[in-house]
């Protein structure tokens, strides 16, 4: 069986960026990835939009929304992770979506589309209890089911989630949804440290990390083996009143500060 | 037939309902899941509940005997389930009445609500105005405007308007920023959800609390009928009013029931909100069941006339009787409801909400000059006030037509 990346990723100060597909359009979104790959972080993670991302807040809505203005489908973002993996080397590639976009593809062809060119997974709104059939046939293809982790998950809860956990886990810092604002280094520190108690894949921090200082923090704070942005990515765009060409100069400095 | 038995523990109706929510809601639903089961039991709630349901809300409400609309339809005779009748004007306040005692058992201070029609967000604003909560109502801007009347009533009873402009700017768009505030403020915050939607255990939940529909109407025919109705009609759009009559009769297999949605253009056409005459199995807002979306799973906008019914989805539960044919559902358009909403209101005496509009244009159509000797109840789930402005400017186009 070929080797999955996730297997593989380094002890610490683990980078993974988050980039919604087809954003703002399908070819600007090509040179989004590229660019991303380029700086060739740990993790980069897909974003397949959905028009309902209930968990996702305004900004990763309005990335979808935008993404799903010229009729994105599922087809054309699997392709476009196709595409991109061929520049993929050490990178893991993890696709991040609803359970409603691959019930509707079809969770065989899916799969078929994607393996062997994705490491991991993360279906938002399927929680443990219904995991069942989907883990099992992601895991026959080696396709990692990632964990999430909220503040809210007590130590009975997420030993029953994290048993056999692979690739990695995201922890969710903020009880909130995706990128708000509050840090609270202490209480990130005090669930990082029990989950690692309970598995011994990493553990990133991912929702509302927007800048090189929150990086250094989670990094010298807590235990945490690296942090997730995603938001903050995204938000530049919107920053930069939708100027293309200047918020791919902006994302491509700002990758290279969160790289710590 | 097996007696009736749904959901599952884990909030399944056959293959539908289920908990597709993320992890930092996950425990939240599984916690209120046991709070609920727990004061399922408890006699105090019951008396405290049953308390309320006489003397705030003015239940039971009347069974009444339609005879000019049942001489006009030269069919069945008709009765009419008056929820109309009740406090705040619809069905809605039974179930939040339910919650809010609930809320209060769990220790949560603040409430926060979808709505559509903005019946759900006023019986919301008018618990948390007598027992003294903060209430944040999240409310489409599209529905604002043509839902006034109601807007003024809930900022009148002390609750925050958020006005939702993503999306189609209507009910579902506003469970999805319900369901986002919920998970910012896990902590402190109850999450009342009005309709037999979202995941599990609130489309169980809502149906028992509004069930209270079904078994008074239940003693009430049984009194002056001396039997059981024949057909049972309601209008479904997330689907509690109907469930709330249904549930009681499910066993019942010589009752017949009938769920109308909004079908707005034309059941065929993409402006509908016919989810389970036009839709197909999808999960939207953390639950299995119809919904109107494209090939890719894209959740389309619904489209009615009639605020309350303009959603995309539906219960779980009314999926698995529609797949069990247990429960047979059509569609009604904008045109037929308006009409019907015109010709209840000069027969009977009745302004109905346009919701039951769609289950009285229904009837009419489909059992003019049938059906005699048979007993129908139809679920009068709402009244027309907050609809008078909208009916007014549709009926005004009609007759310029």
């Amino acid at each position: 069986m070929q080797m999955n990346n996730l297997d593989s990723l380094p002890k610490k100060k683990i980078l993974s960026l988050f980039m919604t597909c087809g954003f703002p359009t399908l070819n600007q979104s090509k040179k989004i990835f590229n660019e991303m790959l380029s700086h060739q972080p740990d993790i980069i993670e897909f974003g397949l939009p959905f028009s309902d991302p209930m968990a996702d807040g305004p900004i990763i809505q309005e990335a979808n929304k935008l993404a799903l203005r010229s009729k994105l489908s599922t087809q054309q973002s699997l392709d476009l992770i196709k595409y991109l993996s061929k520049s993929k080397n050490n990178t893991s590639f993890v696709i991040m979506c609803y359970l409603n976009t691959v019930r509707k593809f079809g969770l065989n062809k899916f799969i078929k589309n994607i393996k062997s060119i994705v490491d991991g997974i993360i279906i938002v709104d399927l929680p443990f209890e219904e995991e069942g059939e989907i883990k099992k046939s992601l895991s026959k293809n080696n396709i990692h089911l990632i964990k999430l982790i909220s503040p809210m998950t007590d130590k009975k809860r997420s030993q029953k989630l994290l048993k056999d956990s692979k690739g990695f886990i995201y922890y969710i810092s903020a009880t909130g949804i995706t990128g708000s604002n509050r840090l609270d280094y202490k209480e990130i520190n005090k669930n990082v440290k029990s989950i690692k108690k309970i598995c011994s894949v990493p553990v990133l921090v991912g929702f509302g990390i927007k800048s090189r200082k929150d990086v250094i923090n989670i990094t010298k704070k807590t235990k945490a083996d690296g942090v997730i942005i995603g938001s903050a990515l995204i938000q530049k765009y919107f920053d930069l009143k939708m100027d293309f060409n200047r918020y791919l100069k902006n994302l491509k400095k700002f990758i290279i500060e969160v790289k710590v | 037939m097996k007696t009736y038995k749904q959901p599952s523990t884990v909030g399944r109706f056959g293959e539908f309902g289920g908990m597709y929510v993320s992890e930092t809601l996950m425990p939240l639903l599984l916690n209120l899941d046991k709070s609920y089961k727990k004061i399922q039991k408890d006699k105090k709630f019951k008396i405290e509940l049953n308390d309320l349901f006489k003397n705030y809300v003015g239940r039971p409400s009347s069974l009444h005997h339609a005879k000019n609309l049942s001489k006009y339809i030269n069919g069945p005779k008709v009765y009419l389930k008056r929820d109309e009748l009740n406090h705040t004007g619809a069905h809605k306040i039974n179930n939040c009445l339910g919650q809010i005692l609930l809320a209060k058992k769990m220790g949560k201070t603040r409430i926060i609500a979808e709505t559509g029609a903005g019946q759900h967000g006023v019986a919301t604003a008018t618990v948390c105005a007598l027992f003294g909560l903060p209430c944040y109502i999240y409310m489409g801007s599209k529905d604002i405007e043509r839902q006034k009347p109601n807007v003024f009533r809930m900022k009148l009873l002390g609750a925050t308007i958020i006005p939702v402009e993503s999306g189609s700017k209507s009910l579902k768009d506003a469970m999805n920023e319900a369901l986002r505030d919920w998970i910012k403020n896990v902590r402190d915050t109850f999450y009342i959800i009005g309709s037999t939607a979202g995941p599990h255990p609130y489309p169980k939940m809502v149906r028992d609390f509004q069930s209270v529909i079904g078994k008074e109407a239940r003693e009430q025919i049984l009194k002056v009928e001396k039997k059981l109705p024949d057909y049972l009609i309601a209008c479904v759009g997330g689907g509690s009013n109907a469930m709330g009559l249904f549930y009681p009769f499910l066993n019942d297999k010589n009752v017949k029931i009938i769920g109308v949605e909004a079908a707005g253009r034309g059941a065929k056409t993409e402006e509908t909100a016919a989810t389970m005459t036009s839709g197909t199995p999808g999960i939207l807002h953390g639950s299995y069941s119809y919904v109107l979306q494209d090939n890719d799973g894209q959740i389309k906008e619904a489209h009615s006339i009639s605020a309350g019914l303009d959603y995309p989805g539906v219960g779980p539960e009314h999926s698995y009787l529609k797949d069990i044919k247990r429960v047979k559902y059509f569609g009604v358009t904008d045109k037929e409801a308006l009409k019907a909403f015109q010709t209840c209101s000069k027969l009977e005496g009745i302004i109905p909400a346009l919701e039951p509009s769609h289950a009285l244009a229904y009837l009419i159509k489909a059992f003019k000059n049938k059906h005699k000797n048979k007993v129908v109840i139809l679920n009068m789930c709402g009244r027309g006030d907050k609809d008078l402005f909208t009916a007014a400017k549709a009926i005004g186009f009609d007759a310029d037509e």
